[in-house]
């Protein structure tokens, strides 16, 4: 008896596995009037905070196309899977979307592992997977229906060169990265652009996403003895290597890229990131209308909180994917094929968007020369630090 | 030179930061003998409280460490009292995996309530800066030291001259000794949880205000830290934890400073990795230590194991294979696809974990080396994608058995340690390798599967490739399990010392059974990186680690069946609280903890 009932428990497993998903669809199926974009992105884990600010820049810009009639009279949603940015659920949320006859287009995932290693299964089944956190260079190389609005480093970085030797001066830089693939890249792009502008680069350090310790990388900075420091960070990183250069008495200027760009790069930097240089792609003064609209809208939907560049490119993502539907309509093939033809759509980060056909990337990225000053990101006004 | 008196600083001031993670650790396994996963989690607790504390409610420093050390303690005592006292009787795996749910639970818990995004928890210090070599220290530096040394001492103190400390000491020689002397053991540890909890929230404050940064990821981090630390230091030595602890700072500051940053956490492991051969107790374990137990025996449950009869298993066996021609979506394809690459991960695990008794908690470690083999072969030298694979599962025997070998010696939870510690080094290699493996850029563009020159890409044939290797593994296995040579495994994992007075050479013993493991895990990741067509040394994780090990034991430990049941069950609950969202972690946490206190020997019970 005993063994039966054992059985059952496992059968039972998997039987509730298969249910839940055939629940799931029933659910759903009951409000099919929207059309509806597929998600796959981390609503937990340890990249659990990029999930949160893509839902808040993902549910404004549907505010506004809601209020403005819809997608051709219909209403535009999105259907989130929490993938953790773990490859293996990414590939499974992959079949999910793409055997589901109401996804037209998938967003997304968020890291390049996750994102490519549910490419093949998008390219085969005929699905656009737009990856607008995907810089990886080869993550539009995975076939045609992969697309970004996710700036190229190879665009970014000579920017950011630019700024930190040219007009800022330095000539001899100290390069701090994340070591992964997105830092890896922009930091070889940094570094080439900068030699060609002039700069010597004294010392590169690549560090792993959990440490939080840089006393000892910065007494490596010091040693060489840079004029600059080059931050190629995210926010909580880069706030953190801030204040630990200032307290282990490091004085030189420092240059971020644009991914620090956050209101939490104040609050966790305080004091020591007063000062700090950001080549960014998005501020709140810039006075162009995509930027403002975007940013009253944003802190009226959340009670005033200030958005930040992650919820900018979930907000433009969502505003492009609602462009390129309006053309495709609700054929995936055609939605594929309404990427080519968009034009100068409306971004944050862009200003007008239009994607180069070649490498199914957007091009020409808006760039702006910021500095903290007395606790705030403001237009670099060209005084010396 | 003057910069080496830099380095030397700061790697203390770091190794006091670990410190504080690390006491705590070491009074739990003092007692109870348990490593206790849920340690960082108590800290990531501490910090937030801490922060509604400072932020929300303005109190001045003295009283936040007071507030947060009595809610901590709170939180200490009830995973004491619901999460671990009813597992007393059960079998010594059944705590540390549910103080991994009990991570989950809580992790997932402050997640919910803070949002993910990180904070900043000010500190409530002046900062000023005494100048000392080329750098500076400031009030907290000497605060966190003060905290991790006073803690010690203190600690020291309460074990050797209190009362309650002398019940703790025999309690955490002779549990049942103690008891027959009258020592009320659930009192003790109690007093215990509650202070190594209360040690783990004020270290997680101390540590926010020093960053300046709290975030809800930062629990795994300080646990895998305090564990090198605290086991460096002689696990359940108080003292040691501490001074393990600096050791460690300042081996990864002086790692840092020869080699660069990106070696960092390359140091720590391998430091522990060296430790745990030259001295397996530690550096600082006391002479006058209870020997080790027996080995890894203690971990196996005792059960009678639930017999499947063969045509019960041979139908089972139908059903999956003719699955994808009955009308399921390709979802369910590929959900069961990942389950039978984790099957495959399974059986290994559960013979050199279950069958051998060698807990381990890096296997992940073979799933990268038999990937990156595999991918390697077929992209470097063309080699056809099935060849590469078996490449693979041979490159993850000869590699993954030479790696883990040292660690042979090592009894009880030493051996999981230090599997862990060669999971994170095989991860570090791969990323510093840049020559080989490309480092942080990983290896994109792998050739998919293909079987005489035919690519398989819909899901249908992916799913019968993997479904039949993982049988054809599994058979063999459970071969294995039924010969000779079977049975000499299960005597060195029963009681290793009669094993070897019968004449088994046990290292020859563990090393076949590694090579046979790491063959089936090998394959598992060939097989994952021509189906993902990406892969980075992030891809098989930790985490992946730990659900491998899950897997192997809600089946239970050396069952075949078992292993692949578990399996399927693993992949497929979270798939199935995906509706759930951002609750489904939570609830995988708490069916974790439920498995393991109503069915610690598995499923289908252990072999």
């Amino acid at each position: 008896m005993s063994n039966i009932d054992r059985r059952t428990l496992v059968k039972g497993s998997l039987a509730a596995m298969m249910a839940g998903v055939a629940f799931s669809r029933a659910a759903l199926a009951q409000s099919s009037e929207p059309i509806l974009l597929g998600v796959s992105g981390p609503l937990t884990g340890p990249n659990a905070q990029y999930g949160t600010q893509w839902k808040q820049g993902f549910d404004l810009a549907l505010d506004e196309i809601q209020a403005a009639g819809g997608i051709n009279g219909r209403k535009l949603a999105y259907s989130f899977e929490d993938s953790q940015s773990d490859p293996r659920q990414s590939v499974a949320i992959a079949q999910k979307f793409v055997s589901d006859p109401r996804i037209v287009m998938e967003l997304g995932d968020f890291s390049s592992p996750a994102s490519m290693a549910a490419s093949p299964i998008y390219q085969r089944g005929g699905l656009v997977q737009f990856g607008f956190t995907n810089s990886h260079p080869d993550f539009t190389k995975g076939g045609d229906f992969m697309w970004s609005t996710s700036v190229s480093q190879a665009d970014e970085q000579p920017l950011l060169a630019a700024y930190a030797v040219k007009r800022l001066g330095l000539k001899k830089l100290a390069v701090l990265h994340l070591n992964t693939d997105w830092g890896r890249t922009s930091r070889d792009y940094f570094v080439k652009a900068a030699k060609e502008n002039g700069a010597e680069i004294a010392v590169t350090e690549g560090y792993i996403a959990e440490e939080r310790d840089f006393r000892s990388t910065l007494v490596r900075v010091r040693d060489a003895n840079p004029d600059g420091l080059i931050l190629i960070s995210y926010y909580s990183d880069g706030a953190l290597i801030a204040r630990q250069a200032r307290q282990v008495g490091l004085k030189q200027v420092i240059c971020a890229a644009s991914s620090v760009y956050s209101p939490k790069f104040l609050e966790l930097g305080g004091e020591a990131v007063e000062d700090v240089h950001v080549g960014t792609r998005y501020f709140p003064e810039d006075p162009r209308p995509e930027v403002q609209t975007f940013i009253a809208g944003f802190k009226k939907k959340y009670n005033g909180v200030e958005p930040d560049a992650f919820n900018a490119y979930a907000y433009d993502a969502m505003n492009m994917a609602a462009a390129v539907v309006r053309i495709g309509g609700a054929d995936r093939r055609a939605i594929r094929d309404a990427f080519t033809k968009v034009k100068d759509v409306s971004s944050v980060i862009f200003g007008k968007a239009t994607f180069d056909v070649e490498s199914r990337r957007v091009k020409g990225a808006m760039n702006a020369e910021l500095v903290v000053r007395k606790g705030q990101f403001a237009l670099w006004d060209g005084k010396p630090t | 030179m003057s910069s080496w008196l830099d380095y030397t600083i700061n790697g203390l001031i770091v190794g006091n930061v670990y410190a504080l993670v690390a006491v705590g650790l070491a009074l739990i396994f003092g007692v109870s003998r348990l490593i206790n996963f849920a340690q960082g989690s108590i800290y990531l607790v501490g910090a937030y409280i801490g922060w509604v504390a400072v932020v929300q409610l303005h109190t001045p420093l003295p009283l936040t460490i007071i507030v947060v050390a009595v809610a901590a303690a709170l939180v200490g005592l009830i995973i004491e009292r619901f999460g671990l006292r009813p597992l007393q009787n059960s079998v010594r795996i059944a705590p540390l995996l549910a103080t991994i749910g009990i991570s989950f639970v809580l992790d997932q818990l402050v997640m919910l309530t803070f949002s993910p995004n990180p904070r900043a928890l000010p500190s409530q210090l002046p900062d000023v800066r005494f100048q000392i070599g080329g750098g500076t220290i400031g009030p907290l530096d000497l605060l966190i030291a003060g905290v991790g040394l006073t803690s010690a001492l203190l600690l020291f103190v309460f074990l050797r001259y209190s009362k309650l400390g002398w019940a703790v000491r025999a309690t955490a020689q002779d549990r049942d000794a103690a008891m027959q002397m009258g020592v009320d053991v659930n009192r003790v540890n109690q007093a215990v949880f509650g202070i190594a909890a209360a040690l783990g929230g004020v270290s997680g404050l101390l540590v926010g205000m020093y960053y300046n940064q709290i975030d809800t990821a930062m629990s795994l981090q300080a646990t895998l830290k305090g564990v090198v630390a605290e086991v460096v230091g002689g696990a359940g030595n108080v003292p040691g934890a501490v001074i393990g602890s600096l050791l460690l700072g300042l081996v990864e500051s002086y790692g840092v400073a020869v080699f660069g940053t990106s070696y960092r956490n390359l140091f720590a492991f391998l430091l522990l990795v060296v430790v745990l051969v030259l001295r397996p107790n530690g550096l600082f374990a006391s002479a006058r230590q209870a020997p080790p137990e027996p080995l890894t025996g203690t971990f196996i449950a005792p059960s009678r194991p639930v017999r499947i009869p063969r045509w019960a298993l041979l139908i089972a066996a139908a059903v999956f294979a003719i699955l994808p021609l009955l009308p399921v979506s390709f979802y369910v394809l590929q959900t069961l696809i990942n389950a039978w690459l984790l099957g495959m991960l399974a059986l290994s695990l559960t013979l050199v974990a279950g069958t051998i008794g060698q807990v381990s908690l890096g296997h992940a470690a073979l799933l990268a080396i038999g990937a990156y083999t595999s991918a390697l072969l077929s992209l470097t030298f063309a080699v056809p994608v099935v060849l590469a694979i078996i490449g693979g599962g041979l490159m993850s025997a000869a590699l993954g058995t030479a790696l883990i070998s040292p660690s042979f010696r090592l009894r009880g939870h030493y051996v999981s340690i230090a599997t862990l510690a060669i999971g994170e080094i095989v991860s570090l290699v791969i990323l510093n390798w840049e020559s080989v493996t490309r480092g942080p850029i990983g290896i994109s563009g792998i050739p998919p599967l293909a079987l005489f020159g035919y690519e398989l890409v819909s899901p249908i044939s992916i799913y019968w490739f993997s479904f039949i290797v993982m049988v054809v593994l599994a058979l063999l296995q459970g071969r294995l399990l039924g010969s000779h040579l079977g049975r000499s495994f299960r005597a060195i994992r029963d009681d290793d010392i009669a094993a070897r007075a019968y004449g088994l050479s046990l290292n020859r013993y563990k090393s076949l059974a590694f090579i046979f493991g790491g063959f089936a895990a090998g394959i598992s990741g060939g097989i994952a990186a021509h189906l993902y067509s990406y892969i980075n040394h992030e891809t098989f994780n930790t985490q992946q680690s730990i659900l491998a090990l899950t897997v192997v034991i809600l089946g239970g430990l050396g069952n075949v069946v078992g292993a692949i049941v578990g399996a399927v069950a693993l992949v497929g609950l979270p798939e199935v609280f995906r509706i759930a969202a951002e609750y489904r972690i939570l609830i995988y946490g708490i069916v974790l903890l439920l498995l393991v206190r109503f069915r610690p020997q598995g499923l289908l019970g252990t072999m």
